[in-house]
């Protein structure tokens, strides 16, 4: 009878909800509890003792990275995070491992301004 | 009534209070209490509503306004008197303001005819459960109302739903309540639960009990019967177009109604404010002592309250388990099955209890 069996079947339902009920709560409360990433995660950029060969712009398929260079000299290297997919394709092809994505994710700012960041600047004040 | 308000007279009087002020105070006092506590109980409702349905869903529910999430709905709510109300350009503008207003006030009335406990209760009627089925089919009418003045498709098609769904749930509910009034011999909501001091009426009447549980969630409009404000089909059905204070009424309302909805549940077959054990726990504790004899009132009432309780757990725990239904399966359900089941049902106590 497949009246039976629907039955037995709301019952089982019923009682799977029931014991859920009984379960640690999945949800992370995300300022006072951060989650954490695994060791390949693709963040925030951080620039080490870049030559400015400028391989990372080509590889670039957002067209994110802009290096400024005056007279062979590295001036500037600017990320753009509006652009910016995060696919480490700089990290990956960079021939002297200068550059590296960590594992800081919060880019959230009240200014679409403050996404553009200069990371030599930032190499030169850590 | 007349007790307590004898009581409340001769408390007056200790404090040199005129007996006609005493009377006067009693006419509007009751009301005022209803009118608290059914804000004081919606609210809470929506909070424990939500706060269940995320346990089961594994989640932690609202628990950032006041302690553990408490003052969410109620900040809600003032969210919702502060907002803007919406009004349409065809739509039919008398229609439109007065239907959330007519939903909210019949689900209030029906707070007034149950007996809270043997004293406290507002309309003492002989007919009060035939005056709960009357009354309870009024928030479906005026949710078609609303959907057919708010000039929207989807408020059109939600509206329908909902009177097809009156329709159909109204019938098994008739007939179970029948049984009822046969088993107690009165439509008195009184000597219903007086009738039920030995053995509740869930016993005799348990496929009743089922019918009638399945046909109120359908009452009330709630999952796996809210195909009438079907969110993923719908928009919100027959309260798309309605915003601020207007949509309030309908939310509200609809919580009112699933208190009251248990609430009666628990008269009808559940015993009301008589306590499960057959003994009042403030008569074993006080003794015979007559001081505290207004103590049993309260009881009586906090028996009643934590019987709606668990049913109106069992309603949000459906709620979180079950998909809803189609419209085709949903009047399958009421005609093919729950409405033969519940005749069939009232024939055999019929037959139990005149034959």
């Amino acid at each position: 009878m497949s009246i039976f069996k629907s039955i037995k079947a709301l019952i089982i339902g019923h009682f799977t909800v029931i014991k859920h009920m009984f379960k640690k709560a999945v949800t992370k409360e995300y300022p006072e509890e951060r989650p954490i990433v695994n060791n390949f995660f693709r963040g925030k950029h951080v620039l080490k003792n870049c030559t400015g060969c400028g391989y990372c712009k080509k590889v670039c398929p957002a067209g994110a990275i802009e290096v400024i260079k005056k007279d062979k000299d590295l001036v500037g290297y600017v990320i753009d995070y509006n652009k910016c997919i995060f696919c480490g394709n700089c990290m990956f092809y960079c021939p002297t491992k200068s550059i590296t994505l960590t594992n800081e994710f919060e880019l959230a700012t009240d200014n679409k301004s403050d996404l553009k960041i200069d990371l030599l600047e930032q190499e030169r004040t850590i | 009534m007349n007790y307590l308000l004898n009581l409340f007279i001769e408390f007056l009087d200790k404090h040199n209070f005129n007996e006609s002020i005493g009377i006067m105070i009693f006419s509007i006092l009751p009301f005022a209490i209803i009118a608290a506590a059914l804000v004081f109980v919606v609210l809470m409702l929506v909070y424990a509503e939500r706060k269940i349905l995320a346990y089961m869903t594994q989640r932690k529910g609202p628990n950032r306004v006041g302690p553990n999430g408490i003052l969410q709905t109620t900040a809600d709510a003032i969210k919702l008197l502060c907002k803007e109300n919406i009004e349409l350009l065809h739509s039919d503008k008398v229609i439109f303001t007065i239907a959330p207003i007519l939903a909210f006030s019949s689900i209030v009335v029906l707070w007034c005819i149950i007996p809270y406990n043997a004293e406290f209760h507002l309309i003492d009627s002989t007919i009060s459960l035939l005056f709960y089925v009357a009354v309870a089919g009024f928030p479906m009418l005026f949710h078609f109302l609303a959907g057919y003045a708010s000039n929207n498709k989807y408020s059109l098609l939600g509206s329908y739903r909902a009177l097809s769904l009156t329709a159909s749930y109204s019938v098994p509910i008739l007939f179970t309540l029948l049984a009822t009034i046969f088993l107690a011999d009165s439509m008195d909501l009184h000597k219903i639960i007086i009738a039920q001091e030995k053995v509740w009426f869930i016993i005799p009447n348990i496929i009743g009990f089922i019918v009638f549980f399945i046909a109120s969630i359908a009452e009330l409009n709630r999952c796996p019967f809210d195909l009438s404000e079907a969110e993923s089909e719908l928009v919100s059905g027959y309260h798309t177009e309605y915003s601020g204070m207007r949509f309030a009424m309908f939310f509200l309302g609809e919580y009112a109604a699933l208190f009251v909805t248990a609430v009666f549940t628990a008269i009808i077959f559940f015993g009301g404010y008589q306590p499960p054990f057959g003994v009042y726990l403030s008569n074993i504790l006080m003794g015979n002592c007559r001081c505290f004899n207004f103590l049993i009132y309260f009881e009586q009432t906090f028996w009643l309250i934590a019987k709606s309780s668990i049913i109106i757990f069992l309603i949000i725990w459906i709620r979180g388990t079950l998909p809803r239904l189609t419209q085709k399966s949903v009047m399958n359900l009421f005609w093919r099955y729950l409405t033969p089941i519940s005749i069939i049902n009232l024939i055999l106590i019929i037959l139990a209890t005149r034959g």
